[in-house]
């Protein structure tokens, strides 16, 4: 997908200031290494299935298959240590940290979940740990502000523009034009300059790989392969793992309280092409070329960006890009919990909220649905949101 | 050559046009015009804040460009923004209104290796290229394939207004290694506060850009006056 200047198609590239262009050089350099190298994936792999709890099983959903009239299956990443996919990504960067000798990592985090899994990694490679949140997702994702804390990691809450993740992202990078030469930034999603969409896809494949695997054993093919998209790390893990089959696949972004700008962040369905946190992609911006704000009840969605790779497979086709709404997502979570058992994160519910919402297209299909995280962080807002019309 | 970067439409249009002609007569060669962006990655709290302040009032870079095409002739100018809104504007479009307005565009995102991308969608004047601490041999070609006749020395790793000791040694052997492999003009900026430091940067680099320390007293003109003044000996 990607030109020799980090570029897929038309998007990518490096949009950050040139005192960081050495650091992202010596980045590539090491992931080129480390890609290289036997014993480097020979650690990783081992922290992937002693550390982290890999492989995830693949689980036939069958009390909402047999609603629904589909087979819904589930790649079961909330059942990593941390409770979501993104300890795929910080264990492996974190391996890429310690081979360029960095002794600090910063992190930003929307939902708390990157920063937790941030925080592990470094307890457990033996890293100072900075995480920058937006004051917003502290408030409502206040466990995870305490959980960080506690695994010996500092939280820097940020107050600027809307206490989001962009203005998390931003402050990180701010960060780090100052302390790259000590500092690796441990970017959670497939966004920023390159190379880390490529690198962060790479660490997420896991989830495609493996779900590859576990439905060759079974012996069919998934036709539908369904994920979340808000940055779009755990959607580009399990694409990644289909691109060349036949599976239809579809991303699905925030529909927010409405299509009304502002109220949602359906980046890809929405936004134009545009420049922003390191990467030519599409952005939801206003009328005055600036970033606009967004809103999602998912903390893990509310992003006004989107990873290169994401805005390159919506131009090319291979990949449709959806929503669902605020209050598909919770219905969703609440379907999963009360028939399944299981109760999913609420980024995750945007994808099976998409499912549910259009069951009639997906009659009789084998549909596997990335259920990313877990829904425990959720819990105040789940309360608020669901126990008064339960 | 002694630059000023002062934000477009802070805190108003017309202060900010009062704020052109202090930098003027206060014996300022050039100006660098913000166009405001609202995730300004290289920006420290006053010029973000003043950023804010000037989108909060109604600027757009509509209105930014138009109040540019009236400062033509005055000083030498140069528009200092973020990537997107020379993307969104259209390279092209951005072109045909300032070609010939002013002397060249500084993106604080768009580091050397990408500018071929913006120039290859028809942005035709000349984008400044950076010079940081950590600029490489390697590095000076892409500088000196540029059409700008300076290059912008980033003097300190970190944001703008970050708190630094810029005249390192550091700093000094890596604008000698830029002078001897580059014909272009060296202005610094980024940590230029003082009147002090603006005479040692004149000794050791060819002209210097204040930013922060202007913008703080941008609604003030007589303060900024008085501070322009000030390094200007």
């Amino acid at each position: 997908m990607r030109n020799d200047s980090g570029f897929y198609g038309e998007f990518g590239g490096q949009f950050v200031p040139e005192t960081l262009i050495p650091a992202l050089d010596r980045l590539e350099e090491s992931f080129r290494e480390f890609c290289a190298d036997r014993k480097s994936l020979a650690e990783l792999k081992e922290l992937f299935e002693k550390y982290a709890g890999r492989p995830t099983p693949v689980y036939h959903a069958k009390n909402i298959s047999k609603k629904y009239g589909m087979n819904i299956y589930l790649k079961r990443e909330d059942l990593l240590h941390t409770g979501a996919h993104k300890i795929n990504n910080t264990i492996g960067q974190a391996l890429l940290a310690r081979r360029m000798g960095k002794k600090r990592i910063i992190a930003e985090t929307g939902a708390g979940q990157h920063g937790v899994a941030s925080a592990t990694a470094a307890a457990s490679l033996g890293f100072a740990c900075t995480v920058y949140m937006g004051k917003t997702d502290a408030d409502r994702q206040l466990l995870n502000v305490k959980k960080m804390k506690f695994l010996g990691s500092e939280v820097n809450i940020v107050d600027s523009g809307m206490g989001t993740l962009k203005d998390a992202v931003s402050a990180a990078l701010k960060d780090w034009v100052a302390s790259f030469n000590t500092t690796h930034y441990l970017i959670g999603s497939a966004v920023g300059p390159h190379p880390f969409p490529e690198i962060v896809a790479y660490f997420q494949s896991v989830i495609g790989t493996e779900s590859r695997a576990q439905f060759g054993e079974m012996g069919m093919p998934p036709d539908v392969v369904v994920a979340c998209v808000g940055g779009g790390s755990n959607a580009i893990g399990i694409f990644q793992g289909f691109l060349d089959s036949d599976a239809r696949i579809i991303g699905v972004e925030a529909g927010g309280r409405s299509l009304n700008s502002g109220d949602n962040s359906a980046t890809l369905s929405l936004g134009r092409k545009g420049v922003f946190q390191g990467s030519l992609s599409y952005l939801l911006e206003n009328g005055s070329l600036q970033v606009e704000e967004v809103h999602s009840v998912s903390a893990g969605l509310d992003y006004p960006g989107v990873g290169p790779q994401h805005s390159y497979l919506k131009d090319s086709g291979r990949v449709e890009y959806r929503y669902a709404f605020d209050a598909q997502a919770l219905a969703a979570c609440r379907e999963l919990t009360r028939m399944e058992g299981i109760i999913p994160a609420l980024e995750s519910s945007h994808a099976l909220a998409y499912v549910f919402e259009n069951s009639g297209e997906f009659a009789g299909k084998n549909v596997l649905v990335n259920l990313s995280g877990r829904g425990d962080k959720d819990f105040e807002i789940i309360d608020r949101h669901l126990l008064e019309d339960k | 050559m002694r630059g000023v970067y002062l934000m477009g439409g802070y805190p108003d249009e017309k202060k900010f046009r009062e704020a052109c002609d202090c930098a003027v007569s206060s014996g300022f060669d050039f100006i660098e015009i913000g166009i405001p962006f609202n995730d300004p990655l290289a920006d420290g709290p006053v010029i973000t804040a003043a950023a804010y302040a000037s989108l909060a009032g109604g600027a757009t870079p509509e209105s930014i460009v138009t109040g540019i095409e009236t400062l033509r002739g005055t000083a030498g100018l140069y528009v200092m923004t973020y990537s997107n809104i020379i993307y969104g504007y259209g390279p092209g479009r951005f072109s045909e209104r300032l070609s010939g307005v002013i002397n060249g565009v500084i993106l604080a995102d768009l580091p050397n290796r990408m500018s071929g991308v913006l120039r290859g969608m028809g942005l035709e004047i000349p984008i400044v290229p950076f010079a940081t601490l950590e600029t490489r041999p390697s590095d000076l070609d892409a500088i000196n394939k540029s059409a700008s006749d300076i290059v912008y020395f980033v003097g300190l790793r970190g944001i703008t207004g970050a708190d630094a000791r810029i005249f390192t040694d550091e700093l000094i052997g890596k604008v000698d290694m830029i002078k001897k492999g580059s014909d272009k003009k060296i202005i610094l900026g980024f940590g230029i506060k003082t009147g002090e430091d603006a005479s040692r940067a004149l000794e050791i680099c060819d002209g210097f850009v204040v930013g922060t320390e202007a913008v703080r007293r941008q609604g003030d003109a007589s303060r900024l006056g008085d501070y322009l003044s000030s390094l200007v000996s």
